[in-house]
């Protein structure tokens, strides 16, 4: 009785012989790689890219010990192999090691005005086709781009920081309650303010396309550090016998959380708000009652100068590049400021500062006046910086900032 | 015994930083730091993860260093005491403290955006002038007697 489940003999093509035996492959290989549905044209393929017999059994004994359990073993194809990318591209470590900036080399290095593709294609890669979108909505390079972006980056992670063992709690001492109130409704101020940051950001992240990596990269080590700031601060108001205090008004929130444009929320947020909030962190490095919230303030302050780097060379890439939105952005820095300013309601993070700053409740006066300092810093530093972007905003300034600016008396 | 300040103190400091694995640790500094005692003038410069230089410069240089710390004689030789006293500066000498205790602060420089290395790398600046408490240090200037 003839075995009906046997495989039928099937015949090779003549010029698929030849050039089986061109590439050294025998004909039952040939066969039986004919048998299992492999086309003619992908084996000639196969063997004029130098793939070898024994190389084709391999992959055979392969997909057979998969047969048992697995679908049908796939066709070879490896056409991606022949991908008209730039090859032979050979990056060199720097003294700072391989960073994103030493492999931005060739085209690359190249980064579009306009990102064309609507999917997630690497910049440099060959697209294929039929890739569904991801919809972002940022595809101009002025909309994103900071040429700082990639070693921000880089320093976010050389610079990184662990909240759980390099700050040396062991060094915080039990405060009079006062003080301890003070410091603890400080933290839970950054805390929530870090973790808005992270939120805002995150949200942002999938609107950029893909030909900008180094601004992702950049920003996702923001985010990291918003959590990070969240969770130090959190730490330090629940470790000396205090707790959280009073959540914030959230007024300086919300414009950032509105923003409804890329530049919008880094002009409030990034420029504006981290300006004013890194000052707060220099206050507290100065005025901290241990080595230890000096360490966190000092390590924060680092992580938010970064923040503000990115910003204000944003915007001063904007302007270069599109002048035109000079007066767009001008808006959006007055309503952060308005927000801003309506923030100073919350008078629980005030008084907390003046309680930190004066030493104790009942210097809270004193406190004030250094509080009042801390805003003249703020609003200083954030004119200067502006200043390096092109942006003079002393004459539109709101007028509760503005007032800032005149001489003391 | 070096004296501060002088190219020889920087350096003699920026060897021990360039040994010590903490700071490595920090991370990447890259920055031109001017430093201002009384008339004297000198540049201190990092990259990567290592002091790489210091030499004497001129008024005009300033322009070129990403920022510099100015405070008069005796408040150097006071914060450099005050290292050596503690192992590191206490709660009120370190640079940023004494930054925010000078109206015209401690780190200037004449680019809004450059200044800021002050702050991005402060640690590290810190630690460098930290490590100049494993040294005996003569001072020629600010002397009190």
């Amino acid at each position: 009785m003839a075995d009906e489940s046997a495989a039928p003999v099937v015949e090779i093509p003549t010029g698929l012989a030849a050039q089986a035996k061109q590439a050294g492959w025998p004909e039952d290989l040939v066969r039986e790689l004919l048998q299992r549905g492999a086309q003619p044209a992908d084996l000639v393929r196969y063997m004029r890219m130098g793939v070898t017999a024994d190389q084709v059994r391999q992959f055979i004994a392969g997909q057979a010990g998969g047969e048992a359990v697995g679908p049908p073993a796939p066709q070879l194809d490896l056409s991606w192999m022949k991908v008209p990318t730039e090859w032979g591209t050979r990056a060199r470590p720097t003294k700072k090691g391989l960073t994103m900036d030493a492999i931005n080399i060739g085209k690359y290095g190249e980064v579009p005005d306009t990102w064309e593709y609507q999917t997630e294609m690497p910049r440099g890669a060959v697209p294929t086709l039929d890739v569904e979108g991801m919809s972002y909505s940022v595809y101009e390079k002025q909309e994103l781009w900071s040429d700082n972006a990639a070693a921000l980056y880089e320093e976010a992670i050389q610079r990184r920081w662990r909240p759980a063992t390099d700050i040396p709690w062991q060094a915080i001492r039990p405060l009079p309650d006062d003080l301890e109130r003070a410091i603890c409704q400080v933290c839970t101020h950054l805390s929530e303010k870090a973790q808005v940051e992270a939120d805002v950001l995150s949200g942002w992240e999938p609107e950029l396309s893909y030909g900008y990596h180094e601004v992702k990269l950049c920003l996702a080590s923001v985010i990291f550090e918003g959590a990070r700031h969240t969770e130090v601060f959190r730490k330090r108001a629940l470790c000396n016998g205090g707790g959280l205090g009073l959540q914030s008004t959230g007024w300086g929130f919300r414009s950032v959380t509105d923003a409804r444009n890329f530049t919008e929320m880094v002009a409030i947020q990034m420029v504006l708000q981290d300006s004013f909030t890194l000052v707060q962190h220099q206050y507290g490095e100065a005025f901290a009652p241990s080595a230890a919230e000096q360490l966190i303030f000092r390590l924060a302050m680092q992580d938010k100068a970064r923040h503000v780097a990115y910003g204000i060379a944003h915007l001063k890439y904007v302007l270069l590049h599109r002048a035109e939105r000079r007066q767009e952005i001008e808006r959006y820095l007055e309503k952060g400021e308005a927000l801003l300013v309506a923030d100073d309601r919350d008078t629980a993070t005030r008084e907390a500062f003046a309680i930190l700053l004066g030493g104790g409740k009942d210097r809270i006066q004193e406190g004030l006046t250094k509080y009042e300092e801390m805003r003249r810093r703020q609003v200083q530093q954030y004119l200067e910086r502006l200043s390096w972007a092109t942006i003079d905003r002393r004459e539109r300034l709101h007028p509760a900032l503005r007032a800032y600016t005149q001489a003391p008396e | 015994m070096p004296t501060f300040p002088s190219v020889e103190w920087f350096k003699v400091v920026g060897e021990l930083v360039n040994k010590d694995d903490a700071f490595r640790r920090l991370g990447t500094v890259d920055a031109r730091v001017g430093v201002k005692v009384g008339a004297q003038l000198f540049e201190v410069t990092f990259e990567a993860f290592e002091c790489t230089g210091a030499r004497e410069i001129g008024e005009g240089d300033l322009r070129d260093v990403d920022f510099w710390l100015e405070q008069t004689p005796e408040e150097w030789r006071e914060m450099i005491e005050n290292i050596r006293e503690h192992g590191s500066a206490d709660l009120h000498h370190t640079l940023n403290t004494i930054d925010l205790s000078k109206p015209e602060g401690f780190a200037r420089s004449y680019d809004g955006y450059r200044r800021d290395t002050f702050y991005r790398f402060n640690q590290s600046l810190q630690h460098f002038f930290d490590v100049s408490s494993k040294i005996e240090t003569r001072f020629t200037i600010g002397a009190r007697s």
